[in-house]
């Protein structure tokens, strides 16, 4: 297991120096800089800008002073935001994204393995069919299309929720976005539990347990759901992927101070530091969770062995 | 390592030698159903009929066509993409509207309800209402749906080439070679994607609305390739010890010519079902980008891009919300109802008890 752990972590150091490099190249390589957006600027102002900003150095310093800064952690002070360094950026936003983003997949979780459970141990009945059609909607709903009409709905008509804005953690505030951001991956969990637990309950372990007298409510919870859910464990990866693509929706339409809206502005600002720090710390917390649920697979499944 | 599995040149004498496939978590192996007997012929010898040879796809064409909702699903795709492409020019012979037709008249210029003519009362010229500067919604609803079609089935088709090249090599070369490639994806698919995307899109815009619709085809389908190859991979394991391919071998046919003339073909069936399945993801892309303006820009729209521009109204004119987000939703619905349904005609070992 330590070799298995190593090997990945020696594998995902080079990983995200290479995106690194290649978000640095595609932020460099764009036509166009960040202190001239509408007006031209005199000769002497973009002189100063350019030498202050050490945009005036040969390329491989300025590539060697950005790469030694993310190695220490260390991104760098924001070009829009002035005087405002991106950790502290990143250390205000990131709280506001982690809630939402972490309510959202605890609630998807609950709501999918439950709904998923019940349509297993009814293939095939109303409820199964019932169950695994709102899944399908859930899939085919674009999460700013949902974000709006319930916004529509709960806010403009019936004016039982605020519509947007930040109003601190555990406020009323967050339950739309939540709401929101959740509908997709309750939809996939409870089609991934669905399967598994299809498969787990004709197995011959499922059966002994029943025939050595167990309650069914003991036999799911006990027996099957631990089998059942090993595709929802994995499915765990790719979703912590997708739930940082769904925040910077949820962010946008709630108008949420977190780092989805902070990378959309900062590319549309094309603040380098920010667009590279906010890339290099999405992508190491993604690497280092990715590690976390390749773990808990085997720890879950005795068949995997690294 | 797994260096006891003979190289590709070595196989042609070390015939005996068969390795074990490896496979890994996420692949999805499909084993050739060669000796499925279709239930149409078990009932043909029972009445005393001649076999009809029954292929493998004739068979998973009955097995879909029992799938109601895939049926379903089926039907509404094509009505959709029918009357996207010929709903523009038709309205325009029967009213004389374009999508981008902005009428001259000033009272005109606003947001006019479903079924109402411009004085409030009832009327068939705009059945989805108008947009803010007067548009007919409807046109501009069936035109969005060219796009998003369109931009759904070349980046997917982009995706596909890339998926199905990357996994067969992969796969049939074997060793380290796979071991390095498959890590790189490996890799690849715990990164946030989509900021890569939309560093591309935004710094390398086009100056044209067309540009911007060709760009998309490719940053789509070259983010979207990634499951496509593991699925490629399992079944190139699955196949490359199978005798056709020795025979291949034996006869002295070119490794490049064996993978894409021999073995591709045979994983035909899991990759049009995953296919279909990442058409509706890659539409959910496109939209997700055009929301955040950096996707199908104007005069061109996408059923995205005007989600959008329906998002800003939606307490005032809700039908610039409700039109095209229900008709994309309805698209993306079908298509997943479509894919799960040709995933299990096409592979019965999955299918529903």
């Amino acid at each position: 297991m330590l070799r298995f752990i190593i090997r990945r972590l020696l594998i995902t150091v080079p990983t995200i120096l290479v995106v690194l490099t290649i978000t640095w190249a595609l932020v460099r390589l764009a036509p166009g800089n960040f202190y001239s957006n509408e007006k031209a600027v005199p000769a002497a102002i973009e002189k100063n800008i350019r030498e202050k900003y050490g945009l005036d150095k040969p390329w491989y310093q300025q590539y060697w002073k950005t790469m030694r800064g993310i190695v220490r952690l260390d991104f760098g002070t924001s070009l829009k935001y002035e005087g405002e360094s991106v950790n502290a950026i990143i250390a205000r936003s990131l709280p506001v994204s982690a809630t939402v983003g972490i309510l959202a997949y605890l609630l998807a979780l609950v709501v999918g393995i439950f709904a998923g459970s019940i349509a297993a141990l009814h293939p095939n009945s109303k409820r199964d069919y019932a169950s695994m059609t709102l899944a399908m909607l859930g899939i085919s709903i674009p999460n700013f299309v949902l974000g709006p009409i319930l916004v529509f709905v709960f806010a403009l008509t019936l004016y039982w929720l605020p519509p947007s804005r930040w109003n601190g953690f555990f406020s009323r505030n967050l339950i739309l976005p939540v709401l929101t951001l959740s509908g997709l991956y309750m939809a996939y969990i409870a089609r991934l539990t669905r399967a598994g637990m299809l498969e787990v309950l004709r197995s011959d372990y499922i059966r002994t347990a029943r025939a050595k007298g167990l309650s069914e409510w003991q036999v799911v919870t006990r027996h099957a759901l631990r089998g059942g859910l090993l595709p929802v464990v994995s499915y765990t990866g790719p979703a912590l992927a997708f739930l940082v693509t769904g925040t910077v929706v949820v962010e946008r339409i709630f108008v949420l101070p977190g780092l989805g809206n902070y990378f959309i502005q900062a590319s549309l600002n094309r603040d380098e530091p920010l667009i590279i720090g906010i890339v290099a710390f999405i992508a190491i917390t993604l690497l280092l969770a990715n590690l976390v649920v390749d773990i808990a697979y085997a720890y879950l499944d005795p068949r995997i062995r690294y | 390592m797994n260096d006891n599995r003979p190289k590709v040149e070595q196989a042609k004498t070390e015939v005996a030698a068969e390795p074990v496939p490896q496979y890994r978590a996420g692949d999805v192996i499909h084993t050739a159903p060669e000796f499925a007997v279709a239930d149409a012929d078990v009932f043909a010898v029972e009445r005393g009929d001649a076999i009809a040879g029954t292929s493998l796809w004739r068979d998973a064409w009955r097995r879909l066509l029992k799938n109601k909702l895939a049926v379903f699903g089926m039907i509404v795709v094509v009505i959709i993409t029918l009357v996207s492409v010929t709903g523009p020019f038709l309205i325009k012979l029967l009213t004389g509207l374009t999508p981008d037709y902005i009428p001259s008249d000033v009272s005109l210029l606003r947001s006019i309800p479903p079924f109402t003519a411009a004085d409030g009362s009832f009327s068939w010229i705009h059945p989805m209402g108008t947009d803010n500067q007067g548009r007919d919604l409807l046109a501009r609803v069936l035109q969005g749906g060219q796009i998003s079609l369109m931009v759904g089935v070349i980046a997917t088709l982009v995706s596909l080439i890339i998926g199905v090249s990357y996994g067969a090599i992969a796969g049939y070369l074997g060793g380290r070679i796979d071991n390095l490639m498959m890590r790189f994806v490996d890799v690849l698919y715990s990164l946030p994607y989509i900021i890569i995307v939309i560093v591309l899109l935004f710094l390398f815009r086009s100056a044209t609305a067309r540009g911007q619709v060709v760009l998309l085809f490719f940053a789509l389908g070259s983010v979207s390739w990634l499951t496509m190859a593991r699925i490629v991979r399992g079944q190139v394991l699955s196949l490359k010890n199978q005798e056709f391919v020795l025979a291949a071998r034996a006869t002295g046919v070119s490794t490049p010519r064996i993978i894409f003339r021999h073995i591709v073909p045979n994983t035909l069936g899991p990759v049009i079902v995953y296919a279909t399945l990442t058409i509706p993801t890659v539409m959910l892309t496109e939209a997700f980008l055009s929301f955040l303006g950096f996707g199908v820009q104007p005069p061109l729209a996408s059923w995205g891009s005007l989600v959008t521009d329906g998002i800003q109204n939606i307490g005032i004119f809700p039908w610039q919300l409700v039109f095209p987000g229900v008709t994309m939703a309805l698209t993306l619905f079908s298509l997943n109802f479509l894919g799960d349904g040709l995933r299990d005609a096409l592979d019965p070992q999955t299918r529903k008890q």
